[in-house]
Order: C-alpha cells, then sequence, then structure tokens
C-alpha cells in the first residue's frame, strides 16, 4: 500500500511537470495559432542554462538558496530572451501562413535548439539537480514521507495555472490576449496590440517551459534530448485540455502522469511511457474530438 | 519518354560517382539513397495527398530491422529479407494511416511524432521485442548475396549501392508518373480539400490508406537495404530526430518534387560526414572545428528560413526561376518574328 502511495506521488509530480509543459503550449496555441513541437526543446535550453550557472562555476562565500536564485533567474532570463527572439525574428513574419506550416516551422526551431545545446553540453546524462527545496526535507502525510521537492511541483504547477487563468479573466491584458486567441483581425480593429499580445503570448510560454524543465531535474537523469522529447507527453496532457482549457490541461497533465506511473509498479521499462502518451494522444483525437482543433474531421 | 531518359542517364553517372572513393564516402553514397527513399516517399504522402508524417524514419527502420530479423534469425535469403522489410512497413503504413483517416494537418503531426517515439524509445529498445530488434546488439549481416551476386558491406559495397541507386531511379519515376495518373491525382485532390474530394466520389479511406502504404512501403524498401550497407542494424539511425530531419530537409529542398528527394537524400548523408571528416583544423593561426552538430543546427535554421522567404522548397524554387527565364526567352522570340 505505501509503495502504491508513494507511486501516487511521483506519477503526481511528473504531472505536475506535464501539466506546466502543457500550459505553455496551451498558451502559445491558443493566443498565436502555433503548435509549438520546440516547446520542449526551448525548456531543455534554458534548464541547461541554469544548470550551467548552478555547476558551472564556483560561487564562493554564496549561501545555497541564493546560488538556487541565481541559477533560476539566469535560466528564466534567458528563456525571456529566447521567446522574445523567436517571435521577433521568426514568428512575427508567418502570422498569417497556414497552421501546418508554422507548426513545421517550430520543428526547424527544435532541430537547431537540440543540436546547439548538444554542441555546447555534449550528449551525457546529467544527474545533478537544481533542488528547489533542500533533497533532504520531507513531509509527513498519512504515514507516507513526501519528499518538498515534489509538493513544490505540484503547487507550482497549480499556481501557474491559476495565476493564467486569473491574468487571463481578469486584467486587461489578458482579454486583449483572448480577443486575440477569438479572431486577430477583430481584436486588431479594436484597437488591441497584436504584435505586442503575440510577443508576450512566447516570452510566457518560454518561461513557462524553463519552469518545467527545472522543476523535473531532479527526477530524472536529463539529457538534451530526453527534454526536447518531453513534449510529446506535454502535447498529451494539452490534448487532453483540448488545447484551450487551461483547467482541464493541469488535469490532464497529473492523469497522464499517473498512468504512465503505475504500469512501472510491475513492468520495468523505459519506453513503456511513450506508448502510454501516445495511446492517450490517439484516444483523445479519436474518440473525443477536441473541438479548439481545426485539424480534427468532423 | 523524357523522364526514363533522364532517370538512365542519372543512374550511369550516380553510379559511377563513388567509384574510386574509399569506403567511407561509398556507405555515404549508399546512405543517401536510403535517406533519399525516405524523403522520395515524403514526396508521395506529403507533397501528393497532402498527409503530415513525422515518422519516416521510423517506417525506413523497421524495414531495416525486418530485413535484418530474415537474414540473420531466420536465414532467409537477401531477396526475401527485402520483401520483408517492405512488407513490415507497408503494414505499420496501413496501421499509422487508420488514425490519419480522421486527422490531418498538425494533428496527424502530433500522432507521427507520437508513434516515432515510440519506435524509437519502446519498440525499437525493449527486451519484448528481441525477436524483432535482435536485443541490445542488434543484427549482424555479412556474406549477404542478391540473386547471386554478392553484395555485403564490407567487400562488395559498390554492388550493393547499384542495385539500391538502380530502385531508386525505378521508383522515382513511379512517383514521378503516378502524379497524374488516376490515383494521383485522387491524392492531389485530397491534397487540396477533403471534402470537395469525397464530394466528387473519391473514396478517402481506400486513397488515404493507399497513400500511406505506398510512402511506408516505399521508405521501407530504402531502409531495407540498410542491414545490408552497415553490416548491422541498430536504433540510432532510425531514432525520432532523423525523422524530423528528414521532414525538415523534405520540405526544405521542396516536397512536392520528386529531384528534391534526391538532392535531400545527397545532402542529408555527405554533408555530415564531410563536416565530421574536414570540419578541424587551423585558420589564421586558430584551431576551429565544426562538429556534426553544426548539420543539425542548419537545417533546422534553413527550414525556418525557407518557410518564410522560398514556400515551395529549394526546387521548386529553382523550377520558378527556370520557367520565367524560358518564358522570358519564348516573349522574345516571338517578338523579333513579328513583322514591325
Amino acid at each position: 500500500m505505501s509503495a502504491f502511495a508513494a507511486y501516487t506521488i511521483i506519477g503526481l509530480s511528473l504531472g505536475g511537470i506535464f501539466a506546466l509543459a502543457a500550459l505553455g503550449i496551451v498558451l502559445i496555441y491558443r493566443v498565436t495559432g502555433v503548435l509549438n513541437f520546440a516547446h520542449g526543446a526551448m525548456g531543455m535550453f534554458s534548464t541547461f542554462v541554469a544548470w550551467q550557472v548552478f555547476y558551472g562555476y564556483p560561487h564562493p562565500g554564496m549561501p545555497s538558496w541564493a546560488v538556487t536564485a541565481e541559477a533560476i533567474l539566469a535560466g528564466l532570463a534567458f528563456a525571456v530572451v529566447l521567446g522574445l527572439f523567436l517571435e521577433f525574428a521568426v514568428f512575427r513574419w508567418v502570422r498569417n501562413r497556414p497552421q501546418v506550416v508554422k507548426a513545421v516551422i517550430t520543428i526547424g526551431v527544435l532541430l537547431a535548439l537540440q543540436s546547439a545545446a548538444s554542441l555546447i553540453w555534449k550528449n551525457n546524462q546529467y544527474h545533478l539537480p537544481i533542488y528547489i527545496a533542500p533533497q533532504t526535507s520531507t513531509f509527513m502525510l498519512a504515514g507516507v514521507p513526501i519528499g518538498a521537492n515534489y509538493i513544490v511541483i505540484v503547487v507550482a504547477a497549480l499556481g501557474l495555472a491559476f495565476g493564467l487563468a486569473a491574468f487571463l479573466q481578469r486584467t486587461a491584458f489578458g482579454r486583449a490576449m483572448r480577443a486575440v486567441s477569438d479572431n486577430p483581425t477583430t481584436a486588431a480593429l479594436w484597437g488591441v496590440r497584436v504584435d505586442a499580445v503575440g510577443a508576450v503570448s512566447w516570452v510566457l510560454g518560454s518561461v513557462i517551459a524553463a519552469i518545467a524543465g527545472i522543476l523535473i531535474t531532479p527526477f530524472i537523469n536529463f539529457d538534451t534530448t530526453s527534454l526536447t522529447l518531453l513534449v510529446v507527453d506535454s502535447l498529451a496532457a494539452a490534448l487532453i485540455g483540448g488545447l484551450v482549457s487551461l483547467p482541464l490541461t493541469v488535469l490532464g497533465g497529473f492523469i497522464l502522469g499517473l498512468l504512465e506511473t503505475y504500469p512501472t509498479i510491475w513492468i520495468q521499462s523505459l519506453g513503456l511511457p511513450r506508448l502510454i502518451a501516445l495511446l492517450v494522444i490517439l484516444t483523445v483525437l479519436i474518440v473525443r474530438s477536441p473541438r479548439g482543433l481545426p485539424g480534427v474531421a468532423k | 519518354m523524357w523522364r526514363f531518359v533522364i532517370a538512365i542517364v542519372a543512374f550511369a553517372i550516380l553510379a559511377r560517382l563513388p567509384v574510386g572513393l574509399d569506403a567511407g564516402f561509398q556507405f555515404d553514397a549508399a546512405l543517401a539513397v536510403i535517406w533519399a527513399f525516405g524523403i522520395l516517399s515524403l514526396v508521395l504522402l506529403t507533397g501528393y495527398a497532402g498527409q503530415v508524417s513525422l515518422c519516416q524514419a521510423t517506417f525506413a527502420g523497421v524495414g531495416a530491422y525486418g530485413a535484418g530479423m530474415t537474414v540473420a534469425s531466420l536465414h532467409g535469403g537477401y531477396l526475401l529479407a527485402i520483401v520483408v522489410g517492405v512488407l513490415f512497413a507497408t503494414v505499420l503504413g496501413v496501421l499509422v494511416g487508420l488514425p490519419a483517416l480522421r486527422l490531418h494537418g498538425i494533428t496527424l503531426a502530433m500522432v507521427t511524432l507520437g508513434i516515432a517515439l515510440v519506435f524509437d524509445r519502446y519498440v525499437f529498445q525493449d527486451h519484448l521485442f528481441d525477436w524483432f530488434t535482435g536485443g541490445a546488439g542488434g543484427w549482424q549481416v555479412s556474406n549477404a548475396s542478391l540473386l547471386g551476386i554478392s553484395v555485403d558491406s564490407s567487400q562488395h559495397l559498390l554492388a550493393a549501392y547499384d542495385v539500391l541507386l538502380a530502385l531508386f531511379c525505378i521508383c522515382a519515376v513511379l512517383v514521378v508518373n503516378l502524379h497524374n495518373s488516376g490515383a494521383g491525382r485522387r491524392f492531389r485532390a485530397i491534397r487540396d480539400s477533403e471534402l470537395a474530394a469525397s464530394t466528387m466520389g473519391v473514396n478517402l479511406t481506400r486513397y488515404k490508406l493507399l497513400a500511406f502504404a505506398m510512402s511506408a512501403g516505399m521508405a521501407g524498401l530504402g531502409g531495407s537495404f540498410y542491414p545490408l550497407i552497415a553490416g548491422s542494424v541498430s536504433p540510432q539511425p532510425f531514432w525520432v530526430f532523423t525523422s524530423l530531419q528528414l521532414a525538415a530537409i523534405g520540405v526544405l529542398m521542396g516536397v512536392r518534387y520528386v529531384p528534391a528527394a534526391a538532392l535531400g537524400g545527397l545532402f542529408m548523408a555527405v554533408v555530415p560526414d564531410v563536416l565530421t571528416r574536414y570540419g578541424h583544423g587551423t585558420f589564421l593561426n586558430r584551431a576551429y572545428e565544426i562538429s556534426f552538430d553544426w548539420f543539425q543546427i542548419a537545417v533546422g535554421v534553413l527550414l525556418v528560413l525557407q518557410l518564410i522567404l522560398l514556400p515551395d522548397g529549394v526546387w521548386g524554387d529553382l523550377r520558378g526561376h527556370a520557367a520565367r527565364v524560358r518564358n522570358t526567352f519564348r516573349f522574345k522570340r516571338a517578338h523579333e518574328v513579328t513583322p514591325a
């Protein structure tokens, strides 16, 4: 029973990561119409930047929390720059092109980011994580010890989801973003600055991807490819939310995390979770036919 | 008629090209044809039928493993191995085509990316599929012969290359001919509008599955030669990033045009090897090293630039220029013969 509880905790925190990454995908897709296959690669690059700051050079005389904060801020700052760069250098020029073309462009971005990272950080597997909370601190819940880092992920996922939802619903800029996501032309006619909205959604998406990447480092031996390929699981979670709904996306992330974790109680297989992600994608697309997707034949 | 002449001349020239080069470049030449098959299959599937696929290298990999299994585990001849490889790939193509009946565009891209990842990380690597993949070591293929000709990798690499190239030229002509055939016209109708095509009486189920089956079979045909030229099969050449590269290079070169497949295959096989071989040295007294990774960076950046600047791909753009030049000359001639 306690094994089951332990796997539930692992599954929920893995699901929190998927949920975070999927939130960025949904945000970018809704506002700009770009299905971002490079989302994992963007998070990967920012994570490695943070990792480089954390482990790359000595920090004499700095307390460990300050080093962690510095690394995370460096990663997030890089994510902001990356998001702005992609918006201004690439996606601003293809705003009115078909969705498929934009998606293929993100594959180009994925390939470039992935090999640039493997050029800098090689194809090693890293297992030196960036801990937000001290590794040893645990909470007891119903007799089961829970690492604080697991809780950080779940809290971050839920917090960001509700924060984003509140931002979209309550603020003027959030309203502008929703207007653009409904219809860019009409929004522009009403005086919404469509370019600014696009830039902000790319920055937000990139930052969320970076947070997801940094938070996952304690749980896997990460390398440039595994973080890049996280995009498939995130897409599965995003599809559960129909690529529209933020709360459903977070729920989808948690469900997918649990679905991918429970079979590992019985079967030790590194590849099996990928099969589950694919089955989730297929099930959602074939059975449920999300309304938010123009690519699904009715 | 001209396309047959062009195919035969191209075969004659390309077959002589790697003669006398070292084994590494001969391997590159054969590998170029395998990737050219991959991109040719994408021309049929994406260029003609309008179906997005990010798992063409998976089809090639299934062909390679099918062929490797037939030779190394079942001790069959290589001709049988190729048939088995193509068959396996075709079956997988139909299976992938089934969800495609209800999907297109970005949703199909998601599904095919998922399939590429599942085969890369699960089927090609898990112990459950050792009967198919030969376990961690993969299949070793040596002393293979095809219709009595020795074609194994260490001694007779060029013989395998010639067979592969001949098959590619035949397939290329077939795909060109397909463009205006009944099936080709139906494929293009599906690409332009599924709704309109089905209204005109095109059987969407049959022709979408046909496109996937033909495309996967073609990629598998190329892949089934991989154990022959490399001597063994491993998951690495057919992993998910190869699928993404095939799609990227196919689009980059011009996914609607058959010659772009040959161009893309050559680009994909030769450039990385040239970079690893000659990409290091000193320039102005400073040591530099251009590694293999720069190739993929270049592919990504070129793809982004091409989609912004030349939507029809490199070959499509060249064709456009050629047509414009021809038209100018035609106009001048007409102008000259007109009496003033």
